[in-house]
């Protein structure tokens, strides 16, 4: 037998998704399909009106009724939930007030769906109305009343902070400007509708729940707090998931309801959200009115920065205290600016609650910034190409707001943007109604303090050997449709040197696999990668150890090919599976782990109130340029065609950071184009796929993906984010292309037809 | 999606038999492609006791030549109807229209039929029945008022089907049977100007047919409609152009909107277009006249300032594109 082998790559590969088989095959269960043929059907009671005091629930008729098991109210749950501890003012059912259309009051357990809609129906509401505030104006006038008796005003978060000689920098440009923008709210409309099920063993007073989610982690702290039950009672096993984007990354109220209600039930409890409670869940990106000042020199440097942002929240906190922090501490860490003066509000008004989604709290700051930008560099008969070089950062570096840089594409991306897309031979120059245009965009890879602070590892990786030679990956991390369980294999994989098909994944089953914050702020190819490489390398020291005892060599003198481990001196060696057998006989099932954590350098400053957010191991970077034609006639945008580089330190699978980058620009064009969440007195009037517009396939233009590798220094491989900084990048470079193409700028969001048409026609600001 | 609630089933294979499932069940509803009614039952819009389904009836299937015109079958899918080279050939506004309504999978299982007797919609209307019932309904179903415009008493649901005023361009006509038996009508006066009643239907009535003309076969005819999305979306304005020219002048201009009001219209006063060229001012004046009579109202998300403005820019330029391609 030749027993000379190679070590296995494969990092840097395109690899498929290792879950792909089971979702394109329909063999991926999501939380809908979980077989529990005994489960009973929950639905909800939502609120028909905004704002105001329930003055009685009375859910007798509805338990009578023949077929209902269950009927939970605000009165069954008296502990609030939330993503952060110092901001959790939800219940999963109403309590007192509803403050928004659609909250829940109440739920039921029945044998079936016409059941559960009868019981449902027979519940009686009463109520005394308030007041109530669709708008964050409305919200924060005198005299309104408060949503919540902590939160004067209804300012669910005000931030503020003042860095570097503002005053002065705006004094030494050679040109101010100052604009206003809108952003219209957005919804996720991930493909799979919430959904989870819920299984209560009354023998034991234990709980197993499957919920829809990106943070498993979380949603088992939320549980165990609504519930009131010990965490060890508690499973959380995550099945498949169509997408998050970030609606998920928080308990939802549906997650808890129907734990409470299997709870009421002794029994297992299904709620599949339809899609339009999926939308009244919503946890989108808020509504943003910006108001923002540059200050430009001659030649291109910025001198100073002022931004005002209004955020209107809903009705509960919520993300919100960090989406309104992000929106000031990442107008830092993209150019090299010094002097920013920042003020956000967060404002709760009667609509619901908003959230942390993808590109969390950078997008529609960006979106204004690179406008403003980009108007101004036009104005000033700048490049808009030799602008951004002008304020490029030099990594390493440390930002005046304390953000750590380590590695920087930015300029490799803008060169390669510049180069693909013909700027320098075609800007200005595509005839009428066709424009080109371009921005700069960046995120984190994951926040260097995780939101619910315990002082433990950022992500742990356990790996399990056992007699059969087969290495199961453990790991809590949540995979949604984003790769990360593919990534966290081919880590493994590549120190191992063996092929990722050795590998197992199981990811975020309480009962298995090691605790994980979860799939959110890209952090899981940063960290929990990081861990995996640990726990990998950890795996191989046990190994060669035991080869090299079994070969009579020295540790340091055994070689390990992936298959085959030997000794240096010798042409044999030991097959993988002699070496599991020799490594088991001293300790039987070998579990070895990994760690990750963020060193303090990471965390973000203290300048002021807040400043920890924004800290972040590392930054990715982006460049894009974006074609369109303008129909003159309708005033419709088609985007032609989109080139766009991304920093990602190191592509670990340039397939999959070929697809994030293609679903950011994609999602920001959404944004962009047509999407907005319309609501008539607080009541969604666009919870459904046709009236809430997302793109289809017939809008998806060519994207170009460039991958330009900055090799972080700290990152798995030297791996950084990539599924979330090409997104703010877009929206900014399609309001450039549109004023080149018809010489009108739009400040608002979505530049849709009626609005661009106006635009056309009234006089816009001119580009 | 909501659960699907209970109703009958009836698949009949004649549409004498369907008129007669029909005729005995007043709570009957009739089901073709259902890509717009099974919406609309699941949002409890509809409560039907049962769905008399005409997908199993052959006669309804056919395209026939007839007297030198068309006639369509109303079970036609629209995908079937967009790749007819015959219609695309003589009638084809009618088969552009087919092929613009919503997306592929839908021309799959949509009919003519389905198009034409499409039900009115508003965004204070096509929704779930909670949403409907925390807005105390509206005029067109169970409610007192209209959220659009809440002082009058008239229901302003926009007719959103394509390919009606493509078929009213071509001078089309449509075959109705039912309990009286067959009669045939212009289509204009299937539709009457009332969102909440919008089709003149008799009771028990369906759509059989639609016949186009053979005088009207091979006039150049186009169609075009205003959306946010290139898929999917209803019109947010449609029109149909069908111009025929004679010695460089206007012989016959006719113009069909659709999506501005609850009934899809012929635009009235083009014959004054006839016997002048259609140069730039006339394309202006047929512009402004299409505006002037186009009225939607906020039946959507987009504003109808836009959807008035644009069901003219829409019919100019269909006019300036079929001019310009006559001999």
């Amino acid at each position: 037998m030749n027993r000379v082998a190679a070590p296995v790559s494969s990092i840097g590969l395109s690899q498929p998704l290792v879950d792909g088989p089971e979702k394109v095959t329909g063999r991926a269960r999501y939380a809908a399909d979980l077989a529990s043929p005994q489960a009973l059907v929950g639905r909800l009671l939502r609120s028909p009106v905004s704002h105001a005091e329930i003055t009685a629930l009375d859910t007798s008729a509805a338990r009578r009724i023949p077929g209902v098991v269950a009927v939970i109210t605000g009165d069954d749950c008296d502990e609030t939930f939330g993503i952060l501890p110092i901001a959790q003012n939800e219940y999963p059912l109403a309590r007192g007030r509803v403050r928004y259309r659609g909250e829940p009051l109440a739920a039921v357990a029945a044998v079936d769906a016409e059941t559960a809609q009868r019981a449902i129906d027979a519940i009686e509401f009463a109520y005394d109305e308030l007041p109530a505030y669709y708008t964050a104006a409305d919200a924060r006038a005198d005299g309104a009343v408060e949503l919540h008796a902590e939160r004067p005003g209804n300012i669910d978060r005000h931030a503020e902070f003042e860095l570097g000689d503002v005053d002065g920098g705006f004094e030494a440009a050679d040109l101010v400007r100052e604009e206003t923008y809108h952003c219209a709210e957005i919804c996720q409309v991930q493909s799979e509708p919430h959904a989870v099920l819920a299984d209560y063993d009354a023998e034991r007073d234990r709980i197993t729940v499957s919920p829809s989610t990106q943070v498993p982690y979380y949603v088992h702290l939320m549980l165990a707090k609504t519930l009131k039950m010990e965490k060890s009672r508690i499973r959380v096993v995550k099945p498949y998931i169509g997408g998050g984007f970030g609606c998920r990354t928080e308990a939802l109220n549906v997650d808890l309801i129907c734990a409470l209600l299997a709870r009421a039930a002794k029994g297992a409890v299904r709620i599949v959200a339809s899609r339009e409670e999926t939308f009244i869940t919503h946890r989108g990106r808020p509504e943003t009115g910006l108001r923002l000042k540059i200050g430009l020199k001659q030649d291109g440097t910025i001198t100073a920065v002022e931004c005002h942002a209004v955020q209107r929240g809903g009705a509960y906190s919520g993300y919100g205290l960090v989406t309104i922090l992000y929106n000031g501490s990442l107008l830092y860490a993209l150019y090299d600016i010094e002097a920013i003066r920042y003020e956000g509000f967060r404002v709760l008004t009667n609509t619901p609650p908003c959230g942390a989604m993808r590109g969390h709290g950078t997008v529609n700051a960006r979106f204004a910034f690179e406008n403003l930008l980009d108007a101004m560099a036009a104005e000033m008969g700048l490049d808009a190409f030799a602008v951004r070089r002008a304020n490029m950062l030099k990594a390493p570096t440390f930002t005046t707001n304390d953000l750590m840089i380590n590695s920087y594409g930015l300029p490799q991306c803008l060169d390669w943007v510049e180069e693909a897309s013909g700027w320098k031979e075609r800007k200005g120059r595509l005839g009428p109604n066709r424009g080109l245009g371009m921005a700069c965009s960046h995120y984190i890879s994951g926040a260097s303090k995780p939101v619910n602070w315990t002082g433990e590892p950022h992500a742990t990786v356990h790996l399990k050997v056992d007699f059969d030679g087969s290495i199961t990956l453990l790991t809590g991390a949540a995979e949604i449709g984003q790769g990360s369980s593919t990534v966290l294999v081919q880590c493994v994989a590549e120190v191992l040197g063996l092929d990722m098909s050795r590998i197992r994944i199981i990811a975020a089953d309480s009962a298995l696999t090691p605790k994980d914050n979860g799939s959110y702020s890209s952090r899981v190819t940063y960290m929990v990668g990081n861990a995996a490489i640990q726990a990998a390398t950890e795996l191989k020291r046990v190994l060669v150890e035991a080869a090299a005892a079994k070969l009579d060599a020295r540790p340091e003198d055994v070689e390990c090919l992936g298959e085959v481990y030997r000794a240096a001196t010798q042409d044999e060696g030991l097959a993988f599976d002699e070496v599991v057998v020799a490594a088991l006989a001293e300790t039987g099932t070998l579990t070895v782990k990994g760690n990750y954590d963020t060193i303090p350098e990471s965390h973000g400053g203290k300048k002021y109130r807040g400043a920890a957010i924004g800290g972040s191991m590392a930054f990715s970077y982006a460049a894009q340029a974006v074609e369109v034609s303008v129909d003159p006639d309708t005033a419709q945008i088609t985007v032609e065609k989109v080139w766009v580089a991304h920093d990602c330190g190191k592509a670990l699978n340039p397939l999959a950071v070929e697809g994030q980058v293609q679903g950011s620009v994609w999602m920001g064009m959404g944004q962009a184009l047509s999407e907005e969440t319309h609501y008539h007195k607080g009541l969604g009037i666009t919870s459904n796929m046709l009236d809430y517009r997302v793109p289809t396939i017939v809008e998806s233009p060519p994207i170009e993906v460039k991958i330009i590798e900055s090799m972080d220094p700290h990152g798995p491989f030297g791996a950084k984010e990539a599924g979330e900084g090409s997104l703010s990048g877009f929206l900014p470079a399609l309001a450039s292309a549109v004023a080149d193409a018809i010489g009108v700028r739009p400040v608002e969001l979505p530049m849709t037809p009626d609005r661009l048409m106006r635009l056309m026609e009234k006089g816009g600001r001119s580009g | 999606m909501e659960y699907m609630p209970e109703f009958r089933l009836c698949a009949p294979a004649s549409v004498d038999e369907a008129v007669g499932l029909a005729a005995a069940d007043a709570g009957a509803r009739y089901l073709s492609g259902g890509t717009d009614l099974v919406v609309n039952v699941r949002r409890g819009i509809e409560r039907p006791a049962a769905l008399i389904d005409l997908s199993a009836i052959g006669e309804l299937k056919d395209i026939d030549e007839d007297d030198g015109g068309l006639r369509l079958g109303a079970g036609v899918v629209l995908r079937d109807l967009a790749e007819n080279e015959t219609l695309r050939r003589d009638f084809a506004a009618v088969a552009e229209a087919a092929l613009a309504v919503a997306g592929p999978t839908h021309r799959e299982y949509a009919t003519l039929g389905g198009n034409l007797c499409l039900d009115t919609r508003c965004l204070f209307y096509n929704q779930s029945e909670w949403w409907r019932g925390a807005n105390d309904y509206c005029l067109k179903k169970e409610g007192e008022t209209c959220h659009v415009a809440p002082k009058g008493s008239f229901c302003f649901a926009a007719f959103s089907g394509d390919v009606a005023p493509a078929l009213l361009v071509s001078g089309a006509e449509v075959e109705l049977a039912g309990p009286e038996g067959r009669r045939r009508i212009p289509l204009a006066e299937l539709y009457n100007d009332d969102g909440m009643d919008h089709l003149a239907l008799k009771a028990g009535e369906l759509v059989a047919a639609v016949h186009l003309p053979g005088a009207v076969a091979g006039v150049p005819s186009a169609y075009a409609k205003a959306r946010v999305r290139g898929s999917i979306d209803f019109p947010l304005a449609g029109a149909a152009v069908a111009l025929a020219m004679k010695g460089g002048g206007v012989e016959d201009l006719r113009v069909g909107l659709t999506a501005v009001g609850p009934r899809p219209f012929l635009v009235e006063d083009t014959e004054r277009f006839a016997d002048a060229p259609l140069d730039g001012a006339a394309l202006d004046d047929l512009r402004e006249m299409v505006r002037a009579q186009a009225q939607p109202m906020r039946t959507t998300t987009v504003a109808p300032w836009y959807r008035r403005r644009v069901a003219g820019n829409l019919a100019r330029r269909l006019a300036a594109g079929l001019a310009a391609a006559s001999p």
